[in-house]
């Protein structure tokens, strides 16, 4: 309860363009929830808006007791928020274990940097043999599982992912999907954004799902299962 | 071969004097996409400064670069909070803050041209005489700059590789939005880099002027060469652009003993031609897409 995530009526958008409008859920502690939507209907900028990216014009986001909206995203990552944005953005003249070791930036991360390294690499060990490479000349998913390793370097109360799926091969999709599962086991409170939304049912305890900037519906993982014609008229599938 | 360690000796000394110039432009691009155009002014201040601090206050050469140092950093930090801060986030930074800190220079020249007057005054921040070896004869003066600009090189690529602010720096300019996500504070960080490009303009200011003389306008033609030398090895590439200082300098000795003074900068400007077509992201850039 403490470490809930609550979006209350929350607009937000880019220059002119608003994107999101009237935008009210909660992602439970502890808990996987996952944010379903057409493409261009503001998933994106749900979670720019949560770690500070882009400023949430109107409403408020809480994490727990304490009020997040209005931080820039170097004070909300330092409360705890991490977001694993969309494309990896790694730093691509930094080895990976740079890469990861800047997910322990923050001071209070810092002083844990070793043993969550540890954990990091027994959860992605591809990382550890891949450790001096250049992150620029790394595959389409060992740059995914570096992003998520430098998320967790954080030690963050709530994980963010955006679309951790995108782009990869199936095969690919699903090693990243059990580390998502493992991660979900573990008991850590985590936002997914996924596009694909049967996937998003298989692992989430919680969906909302987004259109035109606001949410259409929510419902645990199993109940999104039932109801295939929610897909067919949201998502076209 | 008298001759060609004559020409090696003063073309490193005339690169290293390049490099400790390039490097802060090179560093201020890198991170944040900024051409700082008040570079040269910058140089001349620092210059200044030395001179002011030993002639004007009677205070030992330390002291001297010591107040140069930090009074330039101290203007590169204004230069941040003043000028570049306020527009960071605006539509096109990079033209605005290119010629914001063109107007910003010409202010600074002022001053200093007001303050301390038009004529040439000798930098006192200088050491006399010579060493020869064999029949090559080496200033120490030169001497001095090339062992200052390597432990300046080499203190920089420390702070950059080993330092927790130097990965910031380095987070910063490969991914801003990234860096903000791990948490480090971006406007830190371009305050910081403004500031120790701010010192190293004042250090290549002294070694500028020890080489001729203090001039309000002496900046102009060294932060010219400084750009050719950034656009040569690649905007913001700060190791890259310090190779091709020190290879800049090495051509502008050979050219000026081989075929004669006049032709040197014309030369060069022929080189950054040939290099603009060959490898228009410079020598060691890579194609990069507009960030802000």
């Amino acid at each position: 309860m403490s470490d809930d995530l609550v979006i209350s009526d929350l607009a937000a958008g880019y220059g002119h363009q608003s994107v999101l409008h009237d935008l009210t859920l909660r992602a439970e502690a502890g808990r996987l929830t996952a944010i379903i939507g057409p493409n261009g209907h503001g998933k994106t900028t749900l979670l720019r808006a949560i770690s500070g990216l882009i400023a949430a014009r109107t409403g408020e986001i809480r994490l727990g007791a304490e009020r997040i909206s209005g931080l820039p995203a170097e004070a909300v990552v330092a409360r705890g928020i991490v977001h694993v944005p969309q494309g990896d953005l790694l730093f691509p003249d930094m080895t990976v274990l740079e890469n990861l070791r800047m997910g322990a930036f923050l001071p209070a991360a810092a002083r844990q940097e070793r043993t969550v390294l540890e954990e990091v690499y027994t959860l992605l060990p591809k990382l550890r043999d891949r450790e001096n490479q250049i992150a620029r000349t790394l595959s389409g998913g060992e740059r995914r599982m570096v992003g998520i390793g430098r998320g967790l370097m954080a030690s963050g109360r709530v994980l963010m992912l955006d679309e951790p799926s995108l782009g990869l091969a199936p095969i690919v999709i699903e090693q990243i999907y059990e580390v998502i599962a493992g991660l979900r086991r573990a008991g850590r409170s985590i936002l997914l954004v996924e596009e694909n939304a049967m996937r998003a049912a298989a692992i989430a305890d919680q969906v909302h799902l987004l259109d035109h900037g606001t949410l259409a519906w929510s419902g645990t993982g199993a109940e999104l299962s039932g109801r295939p014609e929610l897909l067919e008229t949201y998502l076209g599938v | 071969m008298d001759v060609f360690f004559q020409i090696l000796a003063s073309g490193l000394t005339l690169g290293a004097v390049y490099a400790i110039s390039t490097v802060g432009l090179a560093l201020v691009f890198g991170a944040m996409n900024m051409l700082n155009m008040s570079h040269g002014a910058l140089m001349a201040l620092g210059g200044y400064m030395a001179w002011f601090t030993m002639t004007g206050l009677g205070l030992p050469p330390v002291a001297g670069m010591l107040v140069a140092v930090l009074v330039c950093a101290g203007v590169g930090v204004m230069i941040y909070l003043l000028i570049a801060g306020p527009m960071l986030h605006s539509e096109g930074f990079e033209t605005r803050v290119f010629i914001a800190t063109i107007g910003f220079g010409a202010m600074l020249e002022s001053v200093i041209l007001m303050a301390f007057g038009p004529q040439p005054k000798p930098q006192p921040l200088a050491v006399q005489g010579g060493l020869s070896v064999a029949e090559v004869h080496l200033p120490v003066q030169n001497l001095l700059i090339l062992v200052l600009a390597m432990m300046l090189m080499a203190a920089l690529a420390l702070l950059l590789q080993k330092s927790r602010i130097g990965r910031a720096i380095r987070a910063t300019a490969q991914n801003r939005d990234a860096a903000r996500l791990m948490g480090v504070r971006v406007g830190m960080v371009y305050a910081l880099v403004l500031a120790i490009s701010g010192g190293l303009a004042a250090v290549s200011g002294i070694t500028v002027s020890s080489l001729s003389s203090l001039l309000p306008n002496m900046g102009g033609d060294p932060m010219l060469k400084a750009f050719i030398i950034c656009v040569v090895a690649g905007l913001g590439r700060v190791p890259g652009s310090v190779i091709a200082a020190l290879f800049i300098g090495l051509f502008e000795a050979v050219v000026q003993y081989t075929v004669g003074v006049r032709f040197s900068f014309a030369s060069l400007l022929l080189l950054v031609i040939v290099v603009l077509i060959w490898k228009p992201q410079g020598v060691f850039g890579r194609h990069q897409g507009v960030r802000l």
